[in-house]
């Protein structure tokens, strides 16, 4: 139903070490070896960050959590102080 | 899936369930005393508890510092006991967090913790901020990576670490614990510990009422913090205290309530929370003047009656102002120097989901705190003050249970006790368990009959074919807790909402394909023994009492001190509830 983390094939190397750490064990090892994990629970996401905190390839924009429409946060934006 | 479920035995001479900050802590502790120690973890300790992706503050008495001021460890207790529990606390245990976690901070420092910053012009170098006291007491610090610096070290110190196993039910023996049974989430084996002594650090119950923004994991606890470790004692018939208080929704940012100054919360200098047209419904907090530190004596029996007397005349909450026609509301920090703003950031990123909400904010949402404004909405319902509701304890944090210990957030009667709760109360419950399973020289036969009917009870749930989904099942009972223990709670209504969940109960057969969907029902079970203590004790309540826990009977709309200054213990014997009262003594 929903898509909250998103791996970029072209950086992330496969270490699992996101599927390791995850609390809520919503993903799994991709089969393919050095292929991004799968996410098989997308729907049991605690969106804690933990997988991208701990993901060596985080700078390189391996992975990225995106909210769902409901969950993203709501701005009264300003003008340039 | 095959049915079949094999028996893992493991022997330890000291377990602990969950692995958070107090497990960590009390792990590390009892590895001290030459025993073996074995954490079982339902996820990995490396990110699992309200710490999992960091903590950044955590309130003590610092006697470098609060020495200076004049204000006394009894001064922080006095604090702690009227402006945050209101007399409502195990005034033992708050002195041992309040005394003792001083020295934890300095533990967490030898583990690698940064909590010394070059920029500081305290005492100790320490960066140090109001929180919950008249005085600034709470530690700001590098928390982040907590859980990893505590998992290495556990781990250093020859500490058995068993992750993905959700621990399910204590095992006795003669009147004494003698090891506990877990289910792994990956191959659904059955972990059968057997132990000397025990300790309970399982954490809060979550997931009690439905979220609201309708995504399932949105919550502002971990939700797989279901209440495992109440839910256990409650079916081993160990007495659980302050049920009752599931406080109604707090305000917060979507699920992610992030000490971002709100001003309720923990972060200082705070943000403010203003309305529509700028106008301040709460005022910002800033830095406190630390050049001033030693200069003046406070009073704290002054600064404490002050305090008190705002508190008296509590502003309604947001909920009523907006009945009233108020709002939006908004967490405003507009204004605020280019210092507050770099010291607020760091802070989100060492706390909670903050480290992740901050790359979100500002790379997907291009927020910018010097002129934007983030909407303050209501979030789901959460048992109110951390520690007030778990265990019975005594100052050793032992239980009526030979052998059996409680720590951290599973322990009741020290409202927001927190992340100091959790590193004291599992460090001195990591060494008594360690003392204690030092005296005994044999392990305690394990009752073979709990054993199959784990099994029995796991088998059956696999090999369902006819059963329900677990998610069908948690809604049922969310919408029961949301309805029936609400904000406004009569005895005729908890008294129906009782026989409802009990028809749940009836009504209820679990399915799951595999041991993932198995660890789920599990959960939900902890969930339905969890929001049982909820209502019955809600019945058994008959009293008010608004502040600190926003427990409201409208059929005994006065808080009573003279019958109900006092812990309600609930204690399951044969499927019915048996009620007592524990004074407090002031």
């Amino acid at each position: 139903m929903f898509n909250p983390i998103v791996f970029n094939e072209k950086t992330c190397t496969g270490c699992n070490n996101c599927v390791d750490i995850c609390l809520m064990e919503i993903l799994e090892a991709n089969p393919k070896k050095g292929k991004p994990p799968l996410v098989k629970y997308p729907d049991e996401c605690a969106y804690d960050g933990a997988c991208w905190m701990r993901c060596p390839q985080r700078e390189k924009g391996a992975i990225r959590i995106v909210p769902p429409l409901p969950m993203r946060v709501s701005i009264l934006r300003g003008e340039k102080p | 899936m095959k049915p079949d479920i094999e028996v893992i035995p493991i022997e330890t001479d000291v377990l602990v369930i969950g692995g958070g900050l107090a497990g960590c802590m009390a792990g590390i502790k009892a590895s001290e005393y030459g025993v073996k120690v074995t954490i079982a973890e339902k996820a990995n300790t490396l990110s699992s508890g309200c710490a999992g992706t960091g903590v950044d503050h955590s309130w003590a008495y610092i006697p470098p510092i609060h020495e200076k001021m004049g204000w006394t460890i009894d001064d922080l207790i006095e604090d702690h006991t009227q402006l945050i529990a209101r007399g409502f606390i195990n005034k033992g245990l708050l002195r041992l967090v309040a005394s003792e976690n001083y020295n934890r901070m300095l533990d967490l420092e030898k583990f690698g913790i940064k909590i010394r910053f070059e920029d500081s012009k305290i005492p100790g170098k320490f960066r140090i901020v109001y929180q919950f006291h008249s005085l600034p007491s709470s530690f700001n610090f590098d928390g982040r990576d907590l859980k990893v610096k505590l998992t290495l070290e556990a781990k250093k110190r020859g500490v058995n670490i068993v992750n993905r196993v959700m621990m399910v039910a204590l095992l006795i023996t003669d009147g004494q614990i003698s090891g506990a049974l877990g289910i792994s989430t990956n191959n659904g084996h059955l972990y059968s510990f057997r132990a000397k002594t025990v300790v309970m650090s399982t954490g809060r119950a979550n997931r009690l009422t439905p979220n609201v923004t309708g995504i399932w994991g949105n919550h502002r606890i971990p939700v797989n913090e279901t209440g495992d470790g109440r839910a256990m004692a409650c079916r081993a018939g160990i007495p659980v205290i302050n049920m009752e208080f599931l406080s109604s929704g707090y305000y917060s940012i979507g699920n992610y309530e992030l000490n971002l100054g709100s001003p309720r919360n923990t972060v200082q200098p705070a943000a403010a929370v203003t309305g529509p047209n700028g106008e301040v419904i709460v005022p910002r907090t800033r830095f406190y003047d630390w050049d001033n530190l030693g200069k003046e004596k406070v009073d704290a029996r002054i600064s404490r009656q002050k305090m008190l007397s705002g508190n008296r005349n509590p502003r309604p909450s947001y909920e009523q102002l907006k009945q009233q026609g108020e709002g939006p509301f908004y967490l405003d920090l507009t204004g605020g120097t280019e210092e507050e703003i770099k010291y607020i950031e760091w802070s989100i990123r060492n706390e909670g989901k903050g480290s992740l909400f901050l790359d979100y904010l500002k790379n997907q949402e291009g927020f910018d705190f010097r002129k934007d404004k983030l909407e303050w909405l209501p979030n789901s319902r959460e048992m109110a003050g951390t520690a007030s509701s778990g265990l019975v304890v005594n100052n050793d944090l032992e239980t009526e249970l030979k052998g059996l210990f409680g720590a951290g957030d599973d322990v009741g009667g020290v409202p927001w006790a927190g992340a100091p709760g959790a590193f004291v109360m599992g460090w001195r419950a990591g060494e008594k368990a360690a003392k204690e399973a030092r005296q005994q020289k044999n392990f305690l036969p394990a009752d073979a009959g709990q054993i199959e009917s784990i099994k029995k009870l796991c088998s059956g749930i696999l090999q369902s074919k006819e059963g329900q989904h677990w998610r069908e099942i948690e809604l049922a009972v969310q919408n029961a807790v949301d309805y029936y223990a609400g904000d406004i709670r009569a005895g005729n209504t908890l008294r129906r909402g009782i026989e409802r969940l009990n028809d749940i109960k009836k009504n209820t057969s679990f399915r799951a394909e595999n041991p993932h969907e198995l660890m789920r029902c599990l959960e939900v079970q902890s969930i339905i023994d969890n929001a049982e203590m909820v209502l019955n004790a809600s019945l058994e309540r008959q009293e008010s009492r608004r502040a600190p826990f926003g427990f409201i009977r409208a059929d005994f709309p006065e808080q009573d001190d003279a019958k109900w200054l006092a812990f309600l213990s609930l204690k399951r014997n044969e499927g019915k509830f048996e009620f007592s009262r524990i004074p407090i003594r002031q």
